[in-house]
């Protein structure tokens, strides 16, 4: 009887191991292809890996001296924005569970609504926003177009992080001669670095990710890594191998980044969807 | 409630709230304002009142309409695959029990990849003549020839293949919050329903079901917006083609104040968009959610 428990969790693991190599495929085929020669990236037939590994489309992108500008923008923007967005969401989230008032509630929903709102329609207005105050192309345009995202996303996550810290150590903190502010930042951020360090990590990836603000909102000196990416698809034709060790470069930091630190994100996405 | 508390409250709060006042209420306040103005594409102050025009000429238009459905198929399609899928990895994850940690490792990759990358490697995979996906299925015998299914310039086909992209990406979101709901089931609830001779099936509906519908609710309502305004993997893959078939509700507003300078019309077609989203929001959490009665 165990014996055949055993056997059927073997069968199990299988079928969902071949399921994986599946789903794992697509992936591998872009890390693969952006190894192949330019020639060798469109065949007919297709092949799976490269006849010959090379960095040829790594260095094609060495010639265009614009494209690791974008990559940098890309790490400063969301560098600015994360930063501004827990320095505005941590006292505003700890605001809003340490005391229970109705105007927190308030808040607590309308930043649920913020999260609801389809983009476009905070990026059409926020374009001529900044136009008219001629802050298209720069970096606080852009900046700001991401904390629209990651703000009202930030201060659920970490209510839910503060919700799990007894009052308690706030009144210690307190009769120990603490003021209030001083209690948040000496006592309570210290001991919620792990859910902060989590919020980071989501703000950062969401700006690093988006594509419809920094589409427009900037144009040559902020364009970020992933306009440059789906440029290569249309003003020049498509050129699959440049464009392929482009994604590669921008997308396997993230990936990396997500397996060193899968519990903690798991944890964070869950909370912030099932809270949600 | 101490006034020195509120007043702290305030304190915390306020530079958050300013920021949401100035960059998110007020351009949305401005983009239902303009919706009603005729404004010229150069500069906001050349404006004139046309009261519902925009919203007469966006409605009225039928490429409009069948925008709007193929957003709903979108939508549709994306959330479907994604649940089927999702619940059929969770509960396998579920039934492996420990062992799967490795495999739900392996499984979570694209969690963190960005859409636009998504959109490009399905774009590649799916291309005319060259795609791998058609000289695949070819090897297994599904296709006679891999030019027989042209996954992006098919206007029946393409809604579906722009879809994959999410497909791929989401999937493993949706098993992970299904996932997690699963192992918050009692133990024993589940081993009672066997003693009372409930078979697997009946337990799975009776008391699986019930008591995950709060999770399905958050996923159904968290993914059927994300993929009802979804805008990078479609822009990337068919920027909307062939003959709009693949145009979604974000492109179109995007394209018809970009391209056509239409602004008037994008800020009625993006005021409708947001009412539409936030009443299916509201309808959707109390049907599924039904705050009281999960308490039973």
């Amino acid at each position: 009887m165990i014996r055949k428990k055993h056997f059927i969790i073997g069968l199990w693991v299988v079928v969902a191991a071949a399921i994986l190599a599946i789903y794992v495929f697509p992936y591998l085929y872009l890390v693969l292809t952006s190894f192949k020669t330019p020639n060798a990236v469109l065949s007919t037939p297709p092949t799976f890996f490269p006849e010959s590994f090379t960095l040829e489309n790594y260095k094609v992108i060495g010639t265009y001296d614009y494209l690791p500008r974008t990559f940098s923008n890309s790490l400063i923007i969301a560098s600015i924005s994360t930063f501004f967005t827990l320095l505005l969401a941590i006292p505003a989230a700890y605001g809003i569970t340490r005391y229970n008032t109705r105007y927190g509630q308030v808040f607590l929903i309308t930043t649920l609504i913020a999260r609801m709102v389809p983009y476009i329609s905070v990026a059409v207005p926020l374009f001529f926003i900044m136009r008219q105050f001629k802050l298209i192309d720069t970096y606080p345009a852009v900046v700001i177009g991401h904390m629209t995202v990651s703000l009202p996303f930030a201060i659920w996550l970490l209510s839910s992080f503060f919700e799990g810290i007894p009052v308690e150590l706030e009144e210690a903190a307190r009769i120990d001669g603490c003021t209030r502010l001083e209690a948040l930042i000496k006592v309570i951020i210290p001991i919620t670095l792990g859910g902060i360090g989590v919020t980071a990590i989501f703000s950062f990836l969401a700006s690093w990710n988006d594509f419809l603000f920094s589409l427009m909102l900037t144009s040559t000196a902020t364009k970020t890594a992933p306009l440059a990416i789906a440029e290569f698809n249309s003003q020049y034709g498509t050129i699959w191998g440049t464009m392929t060790s482009l994604a590669t470069l921008f997308s396997l930091p993230v990936i990396f980044i997500s397996f060193f630190l899968q519990k903690k994100l798991v944890a964070g996405a869950t909370m912030g969807a099932v809270k949600g | 409630m101490k006034r020195s508390d509120l007043r702290f409250v305030i304190f915390l709060t306020i530079p958050a709230v300013i920021f949401i006042l100035a960059f998110f209420a007020y351009p949305v306040i401005l983009l239902v304002f303009n919706s009603f103005f005729d404004v010229s594409l150069l500069s906001l102050k050349e404006r004139t009142f046309v009261g519902f025009d925009n919203y007469t000429s966006a409605l009225t238009n039928a490429k409009t309409v069948s925008v709007f459905l193929q957003t709903m198929q979108y939508t549709f399609i994306t959330l479907l695959s994604e649940f089927i899928l999702g619940f059929i990895a969770a509960l396998t994850f579920h039934a492996i029990g420990k062992k799967s940690e490795v495999l739900r490792t392996i499984f979570l990759f694209p969690l963190m990849v960005a859409p636009i990358v998504a959109g490009l490697l399905w774009k590649f995979m799916l291309l005319d003549n060259f795609g791998i996906l058609n000289y695949f299925l070819k090897a297994i015998g599904v296709l006679h020839n891999p030019s027989e299914l042209a996954w992006l310039s098919d206007t029946k086909l393409v809604m579906f293949s722009v879809a994959l992209p999410d497909i791929w990406l989401t999937t493993c979101f949706v098993t992970m919050v299904i996932y997690t709901g699963l192992q918050n089931i009692p133990v024993e609830l589940i081993e009672a329903a066997k003693i009372d001779g409930a078979n697997a099936i009946k337990s799975f509906w009776n008391i699986t079901l019930p008591l995950l519908r709060p999770v399905i609710a958050a996923v159904i309502i968290l993914r059927g917006i994300d993929a009802a305004r979804t805008f990078d993997a479609i822009y990337l893959m068919t920027g909307g083609g062939p003959m709009g078939k693949s145009e979604v509700l974000s492109l179109r507003i995007y394209l018809t104040m970009i391209r056509y300078g239409r602004f008037g019309d994008a800020a009625a077609m993006a005021t409708l968009f947001l009412m539409l989203l936030l009443v299916l929001c509201l309808m959707a959490f109390y049907a599924i959610w039904k705050p009281g009665l999960s308490k039973r």
